[in-house]
């Protein structure tokens, strides 16, 4: 149970991390959370993840904090 | 349409299915057919018709009538010709002056004791009886009626659809072998003996106080009047019918709308439905009332705020002022502020139309579907797994299974027919393996083989599917010649690496599961060495945090051990309503266009710019939820709803209400006054499946028309409505019938290729894919080949499980797990509104009797049940089927509030809500909770306000 969008985005993103740990290493997971999130979530969604992660949000996994700055590196270019 | 036998005649036993044929001759007409059919069935196919009272083609042969005897030369006797198999060179007479001596004394016996009253009698001109005494001739009764009878008989009126008259009861025990054979449920018997005999429900109970689950079987089958549709009763017999396909979950059974000019009577599971064949239950049967209640909107409306009463409009002025504002929105906000979420109720016709409203006049790929709600894992893990979001099977598969696996799912319950279908096997001796926290119906049907209840705790189906595939491996049941030959070799091995690990094993995932370690074991080895085994799952697999990895691990399990690919076999979601598998395969998810065509993919994208003659997002667009936190935050605006009712439907109800009421246009297109309505400034009238043409796909693919049995009450079929909405928005439409909708999607979905009217009319129903390679379509997949990746091999995949957050602690010491009932359907709209209320006339918290001791709680108090989310009040049933520390509810009643005690956890790749696992607390209480207190005001208010409008037309008019 979360209680705002922003922190429902950093759950999500965590939720997926978790979910496919056993992918290999932190860089296997961030690719699939990468590949995961590119495909399913929307424009807003992948905004707000972007703010976050500019915010400096401590509650990023590493796995996802990684997939979230090379989404975040995308969405800039 | 192709038949191999005419559905509207009755052959008098079952089709044999030996491939072996036999010859005979009867009345000197030289007659071959396969082994082991009857005397009567090979007379019947070569249209010599046999009296016949007992015997039906849909039960077993019984031969208590007598009336259909023959004389077989070289036999003695007349032996009865429904239980008489046919022999090769047998000679069979059915017509000569002895046969018809004693059929008509039989039939004298009979009507010795029948009331006379047939031109009053509501079965007549549809009485087999009355047909059979003019059959055989009969032109007296010498025995009179004076001796004793059973014309006084009481007649049960009990149940609301239909009467038990037992003074026209012959006793053929015809309505006790359907409620065994056909039904399953053996609520009926014959009690008494001799002359005493007679049909009793239960211990002599009435029939609404029975186990009769009120399918319609018995009335179907009965052939007089002794059990008869109170409709049939009120209004006289039908005249003419349309066979169409039912709007209630996702069997998707076939029913003749039988009809007197444009008043439905009844409706009959027609024995044609490759879906039922026969077979209907208590809401398809029965529960139609709903279409003409006094509740359904019968024309369109609109207001400025939801704080002010509807007002009556035209058509072409609701439309005009929806376009407007949607446009208007649009021009402030951007084109990303609006979006649409099309039906599972609708027909594929209309949800594509509303997909592609979005995605081509609204300009973007904000749709989505309840799907979301429901069945988006099974979407994305059987993509990921077998590479189609689609179950593997046909129906009737499961007559070929050994061994049945039923996880999360209550077929009796939410899929009745096919539920019937499934006892069905069992009785014949298939195991049943059934993964759930309670103990469904299911485990209790009689039947031949092994039961295993494995009773997880919610929450953790992942482990115990873990733990199930690692025993499948490690004790060395794997179909390796299957996995070698079928799946990728790297995924494989990935996964059989994961799925070794010790952590794994039974024994160790105990204490997460609950379950017994043997007892999963035995489950796995009972699954693994079946010759045939399948599972079939439901919700109770997918509304959880980790939903698609639970579908993945079920694709892992059925690969593991070979059972994909033919007939008894595959990976069965049950679909929850009727147009579900439809909704996802017409492209109302974000990221998905028609047929799983991903929006990113810019050769699919450039097919369908091309038709629409637009240029599309390749962006995904909102999910559901994401729409409600866009409204939150002002970026979203406006929103068209078609045939959904999201804000008693959806979880976190206080969140949902907020975002549908910071909303600048809500266009709510339904046939009542739903929750969602409620927050709308644009109120459509939509039509009933009775009122319009278009498609159903039912849970198997099965592609199935509807049909329009009577004019929509506001005029326009809902595709019509969507039409003129574009046309307004400046995008044209042009259809003058959903074939033409049909031909459309044919041409930009690859797997619906081969679709059209003209196909389904000829072929009655079609399995996707059907196209050139499949051009009949595809009752089985996967038999050759995995449509997914380059080898067409399966890919395994790594299921690891992650425990929901949602957890129980001292606060909120019980979960809570929401699902259905029989005699209700999803939000209740529509049952709700039919004399179903009978069986279930309110939501009712089921707890544990250990827990509801623990707290003082005795069945009917009110209980407070409290979450994280929020609070509601439910009256306590204390139920020997419920474990421990797991309370169960339904969510059929708005003013239950079962969703705002829902959170919004939700599945980790879809989105798909926690609904399964809730950790509440529950006390006795004396009053409704705030929410419900609002709810009631708000339900009156709103109420008031469409009474208002309706009045004020009235005086216009």
């Amino acid at each position: 149970m979360f209680h705002t969008e922003e922190e429902s985005i950093v759950t999500m993103i965590n939720h997926i991390a978790q979910n496919n740990v056993s992918a290999g290493s932190e860089s296997d997971v961030a690719d699939i959370v990468e590949n995961h999130i590119t495909k399913f979530w929307s424009r807003r969604m992948k905004k707000i993840l972007s703010e976050q992660l500019a915010k400096g949000s401590e509650t990023f996994e590493p796995a996802a904090k990684l997939a979230a700055e090379r989404l975040s590196a995308k969405i800039s270019a | 349409m192709l038949q191999h036998f005419d559905p509207n005649k009755d052959y008098g036993t079952p089709a044999s299915l030996s491939e072996k044929m036999v010859t005979l001759e009867i009345d000197g007409v030289e007659i071959t057919v396969p082994e082991g059919t009857s005397v009567m069935r090979a007379a019947a196919l070569h249209d010599i018709n046999i009296p016949k009272l007992c015997a039906s083609d849909n039960l077993e042969a019984f031969g208590s009538c007598r009336i259909c005897a023959v004389q077989i030369e070289g036999r003695r006797g007349t032996p009865a010709s429904c239980t008489t198999p046919v022999d090769a060179g047998m000679k069979v007479t059915t017509q000569n002056d002895k046969l018809a001596k004693l059929r008509r004394n039989i039939m004298e016996l009979y009507i010795s004791d029948h009331p006379l009253d047939c031109l009053t009698c509501p079965a007549n001109g549809d009485c087999e009886l009355q047909d059979m005494a003019g059959a055989v001739g009969l032109r007296e009764v010498r025995y009179g009626f004076d001796g004793n009878n059973h014309l006084d008989a009481p007649k049960d009126q009990s149940n609301p659809y239909f009467t038990f008259d037992a003074s026209k009861c012959i006793v053929c025990s015809r309505c006790v072998r359907a409620c065994e054979e056909v039904q399953g449920t053996f609520a009926l018997t014959i009690d008494g003996r001799g002359f005493d005999s007679k049909v009793a429900a239960g211990q002599n109970d009435q029939f609404l106080d029975s186990d009769c689950v009120s399918c319609g079987a018995c009335v179907q089958a009965c052939p007089t009047a002794t059990l008869m549709e109170n409709s049939v009763i009120d209004m006289g017999t039908p005249e003419h019918s349309v066979t169409t396909t039912c709007a209630y979950c996702g069997v998707g059974c076939s029913f003749k709308a039988e009809m007197k000019g444009d008043q439905l009577v009844r409706m009959v599971p027609a024995k044609e439905g490759d879906a039922n064949h026969g077979h209907s239950c208590v809401k398809g049967r029965f529960a139609f009332g709903y279409a003409t209640h006094k509740d359904r909107i019968k024309a369109p409306m609109i207001r400025d705020s939801i704080d002010q009463p509807w007002k009556e409009v035209s058509w072409e002025e609701a439309i005009g002022f929806a376009a407007k504002r949607l446009k208007d929105i649009q021009a402030q906000y951007g084109r990303e502020s609006i979006g649409g979420i099309t039906s599972s109720r609708c027909t594929n016709e209309e949800t594509y139309l509303v997909q592609k409203l979005i995605r081509a006049a609204f300009g973007n790929n904000n749709t989505d579907t309840c799907a979301r709600v429901c069945h988006s894992p099974t979407g994305y893990g059987l993509k990921q797994t077998l590479g189609e979001s689609a179950g593997t099977q046909t129906f009737d598969s499961v007559m070929f299974s050994d061994c049945i696996l039923v996880i999360g799912a209550n077929p009796t319950d939410a899929h009745p027919v096919f539920g019937s279908l499934m006892r069905r096997r069992l009785r014949e001796g298939a195991s049943l393996i059934v993964a759930d926290p309670r103990e469904i119906d299911l485990l209790s049907t009689p039947h031949l083989g092994t039961a295993t209840h494995l009773p997880l705790r919610p929450g953790t189906n992942v482990a115990l599917v873990n733990a199930l595939a690692h025993v499948v491996v490690t004790e060395g049941y794997e179909d390796k010649e299957f996995i070698a030959a079928r799946c990728e070799g790297n995924a494989y091995a990935k996964w059989r690496e994961f799925i070794i690990e010790e952590r794994h094993a039974p024994e160790n995932v105990e204490d997460i599961t609950g379950v017994k370690a043997e007892k999963v074991r035995e489950a796995a080895r009972m699954f693994a060495t079946a010759k045939n085994a399948a599972i079939y799952y439901g919700l109770g697999v997918t509304e959880h945090s980790q939903g698609s990895t639970m579908v993945m691990g079920i694709a892992n399990l059925a690969l593991a051990t070979g059972n994909m690919g033919r007939e008894g076999v595959g990976v069965n979601p049950l679909r929850g309503q009727n147009n579900v598998q439809g909704s996802c395969d017409m492209g109302s998810f974000p990221h998905e266009l028609p047929g799983y065509q991903h929006v990113s993919d810019s050769v699919a994208r450039a097919r369908f710019e091309k038709v629409w003659g637009v240029t599309l997002d390749d962006e995904p667009g909102l999910r559901i939820p994401n729409m409600f936190d866009a409204a939150l935050s002002g970026e979203f605006r406006a929103m068209y709803v078609q045939g959904e009712d999201i804000a008693q439907s959806d979880p976190n109800t206080q969140h949902v209400e907020a975002a549908l009421s910071a909303l600048d246009c809500l266009i709510v297109q339904d046939i009542f006054l739903n929750e969602t309505a409620k927050f709308a400034h644009v109120l459509l009238p939509g039509s009933t499946f009775l009122e319009k043409n278009g498609t159903f796909t039912n849970a198997e693919r099965r592609i199935n028309r509807v049909r329009k049995v009577m004019p929509p009450v506001a005029g326009k079929e809902d595709w019509e409505v969507t039409v003129e909405l574009s046309n307004a928005l400046g995008y044209p439409m042009n259809y003058s019938h959903p074939s033409e909708i049909m031909d459309e999607i044919a041409q930009l979905t690859p797997s619906f290729a081969n679709v059209s009217y003209e196909m389904l009319e000829k072929h009655g129903s079609l399995q996707w894919p059907c196209n050139d390679e499949f051009p009949m379509g595809s009752p089985i997949m996967h038999t050759e080949s995995f449509p997914i990746g380059d080898e067409g091999k399966a890919l395994f995949a790594v299921t690891e499980f992650v425990p929901t957050t949602e957890r129980a602690n001292s606060r909120f010491p019980l979960l809570l797990t929401t699902g259905r009932i029989l005699s209700q359907y999803n939000v209740g709209a529509q049952t709700r509104r039919t004399d179903n209320q009978a069986w279930h006339d309110e939501d009712i918290l089921d707890i544990h009797p250990h827990d509801a001791e623990e707290r003082g709680i005795k069945t009917g108090d009110w209980l407070g049940i409290t979450s994280r989310a929020g609070q509601t009040v439910l009256r306590a049933r204390v139920a020997e089927r419920m474990q421990p520390g797991v309370v169960y509810t339904t969510f059929h009643h708005p003013g239950s509030g079962a969703n705002v005690i829902t959170t919004n956890n939700s599945d980790w790749a879809t989105n798909c809500p926690e609904y399964k696992v809730t950790a509440v607390q529950v006390e006795k209480v004396s009053q409704p909770s705030e929410w419900q207190k609002n709810f009631q005001d708000n339900h009156e208010r709103q109420n008031k306000f469409l009474r208002g409008a309706a009045s004020s037309a009235d005086a216009v008019k």
